[in-house]
């Protein structure tokens, strides 16, 4: 297995664990990860808002790419995975887009072709890797711990757009919690919003909204959440305590990203999963193991 | 055809009777063509006469029936019962959220209806301002656009199911906005544009993309892609707003090193405003994961900024 790995801004800056970890996972399992030393930021959705043309046309270039590569595309970032999917299904499915968001990559010498594939982690782990395959790896399974999915916004919406499972419905994280040997709690709020997209506009909301799920998980006796999105852990992780104490509810849970989870069952040292760069300790969950 | 009999737990309250909803569950014997609609009838019909809900057309056109099936607002009539007892053993029937409940399945549209309100819902002609187009013709692509939105069934769904509205009561909603963007994409309309400069009061940037209006719209009308429209013309039209500085911030980070500069973004947006954060950034700097505020900028940069160029000059013309 290898692709053209796409960590994202975030797991480059204030989510270091996340990159540290996914590449111990990666190197355990034999996946080969190939990261992209000219991509651009993906644009978040945000991009789109200032110039909706520019968000393709970006997007296009990094998928050119990684079909110069000749190999699909990893991130690590559901809403990296969210953004990217979204401009290749509009590519895909416009023929005039497609062929105006060419014309502005033939002048820096580049075509999109249209054959790439975008996959989060998650996916390749369920789909190209396989999950027996994985459990077969189980050396430290996380027996006795209560673990919340939040599948968040990107996995699962538009519907149309990823088509991985039924969003309505979704069963991944939940599949993967309990391959690695750990009991999946379900919640209210599993495929909400974290806020983070308006943290920085809304802030009051966007608080209400992790807390509230954060709360949830809790109260179902949840003993970590896991994400599998960086933006969704700086709402969930490194804001927590400050949306708690506005918001004047107690959480006090720790939000693990996807790959430390993995990681952790598979039996890298806790020490080098990063767990010490968390905002919430993690120090219950690890003493339990 | 074949027939099993399936859970109904249907959501009760008779403000008459009630202190609060409860929950009853109801069998029905389903087969694979019956809609949820089909089955709250048959309820309705043969086992108790006292369930309330709204319901008109049955084929997916008036709207009546749109309510949280298995915790996502659907329209009875357009879903089928089997599917949801496949997906969920059970069929979950609430009334919409993010209104008031009045008796049994039926909510109080009242607050919908007001934020449709808000959005000066109809086309606006000025004379003057039209000046001798005593005729505006659509382009195909122009129809497109505003068709699509028209194509609203004014259901609610997407309000019931916006997870923003749950917490901020200002944010007007999606459908509110769809309706906005649905006169400014209208060429007869001769406001256009200048119809994006109030909807900062009305939470244009309260939005945070979590697509649930989209998924659940049952006549594909994506709101959140209108939301993103009408940003997209309240940037280019100078909004001062924290929202509209965000984008600003993010364009020109990535302009200059390709990828996000968070701790650049994130100054500029907050500007005076981190002050309320620093105890938190001392946090992170001693854990290592503070963002650098001069990150390396990638390989092949110039590449990137000439896509910059390029759109704009595209957008220019």
């Amino acid at each position: 297995m290898k692709y053209a790995y796409y960590p994202g801004c975030v797991a480059k800056s204030s989510a270091p664990e996340l990159y540290s970890s996914t590449a111990l996972v990666a190197e355990k399992l034999g996946i080969e990860l190939a990261e992209f030393t000219a991509a651009s930021c993906c644009g978040a959705g945000v991009i789109n808002e200032g110039d909706p043309f520019l968000n393709l046309a970006l997007n296009a270039r990094t998928f050119a790419m990684a079909e110069d590569m000749d190999l699909d595309i990893l991130t690590i970032c559901s809403t990296c995975q969210g953004v990217m999917n979204q401009v290749k299904r509009q590519l895909d499915k416009d023929s005039a887009l497609f062929a105006k968001t060419n014309e502005a990559l033939a002048k820096i010498n580049m075509e999109y072709k249209g054959k790439v594939k975008i996959k989060h982690l998650l996916w390749a782990l369920i789909e190209d890797l396989g999950l027996s395959k994985l459990e077969q790896q189980v050396v430290k399974p996380l027996k006795d711990l209560k673990i919340a999915p939040f599948y968040g916004c990107y996995l699962l919406r538009p519907a149309e757009a990823l088509q991985f499972e039924d969003h309505d419905k979704p069963t991944s994280l939940e599949q993967l919690i309990t391959i690695l040997g750990g009991e999946p709690v379900h919640y209210e709020g599993e495929t909400k919003c974290c806020g983070f997209p308006i943290l920085f506009v809304q802030r009051e909301t966007a608080f209400k909204m992790a807390v509230t799920y954060l709360n949830n998980a809790k109260q179902k006796d949840a003993d970590f959440m896991v994400t599998p999105c960086p933006l969704c852990h700086i709402s969930l992780d490194i804001y927590q305590a400050k949306a708690s104490k506005q918001i004047q509810v107690n959480v006090d849970l720790p939000v693990m990203h996807l790959s430390q989870m993995v990681g952790l069952a598979l039996g890298v040292e806790t020490e080098k999963l990063g767990f010490s760069k968390h905002m919430v300790s993690m120090a219950r969950v690890l003493h339990v193991l | 055809m074949e027939t099993k009999e399936a859970v109904f737990r249907v959501l009760r309250f008779n403000p008459e009777r009630d202190e609060k909803p409860l929950y009853q569950t109801f069998h029905v014997k389903i087969d694979k063509r019956m809609t949820v609609l089909d089955a709250l009838e048959n309820i309705k019909h043969e086992q108790d006469a006292s369930l309330t809900f709204r319901r008109s057309c049955r084929s997916g056109i008036c709207g009546s029936c749109a309510m949280k099936i298995n915790r996502l607002t659907k329209l009875a009539c357009k879903t089928r019962a089997i599917t949801e007892v496949n997906r969920h053993g059970e069929v979950l029937v609430e009334p919409m959220e993010n209104m008031p409940l009045i008796r049994d399945l039926i909510a109080d549209m009242a607050e919908f209806w007001r934020e449709i309100e808000r959005g000066t819902p109809w086309l606006i002609w000025d004379e003057k301002l039209a000046g001798s187009n005593k005729e505006t013709l659509l382009t195909n692509e122009q129809q497109q656009i505003s068709g699509k939105l028209a194509d609203c069934i004014m259901c609610g769904a997407c309000f019931s199911d916006c997870v923003s509205r749950v917490f901020d009561k200002n944010f007007t909603g999606p459908a509110s906005l769809a309706k906005v963007h649905r006169f400014v994409a209208d060429p007869r309309d001769t406001e256009g544009t200048k119809r994006v400069h109030g909807l900062v009061e009305m939470g244009l940037w309260s939005c945070t993309h979590c697509y649930f209006c989209w998924s659940q719209c049952p006549r594909d009308v994506r709101p959140v892609a209108a939301i993103s429209e009408l940003r997209a013309l309240s940037f280019e039209s100078l909004d001062p707003s924290q929202g509209a500085r965000h984008v600003d911030a993010f364009m020109d980070s990535v302009k200059s090193g390709g990828m996000l500069s968070e701790a650049s973004l994130y100054l500029k947006t907050m500007r005076w405003n981190m002050l309320r954060d620093f105890d938190l950034i001392l946090k992170m700097a001693a854990k290592g994961k503070a963002p650098s505020p001069f990150p390396r900028a990638i390989q092949k940069i110039d590449e990137v900024r000439s896509l910059f160029r390029l759109a704009k000059e595209m957008k220019e013309k």
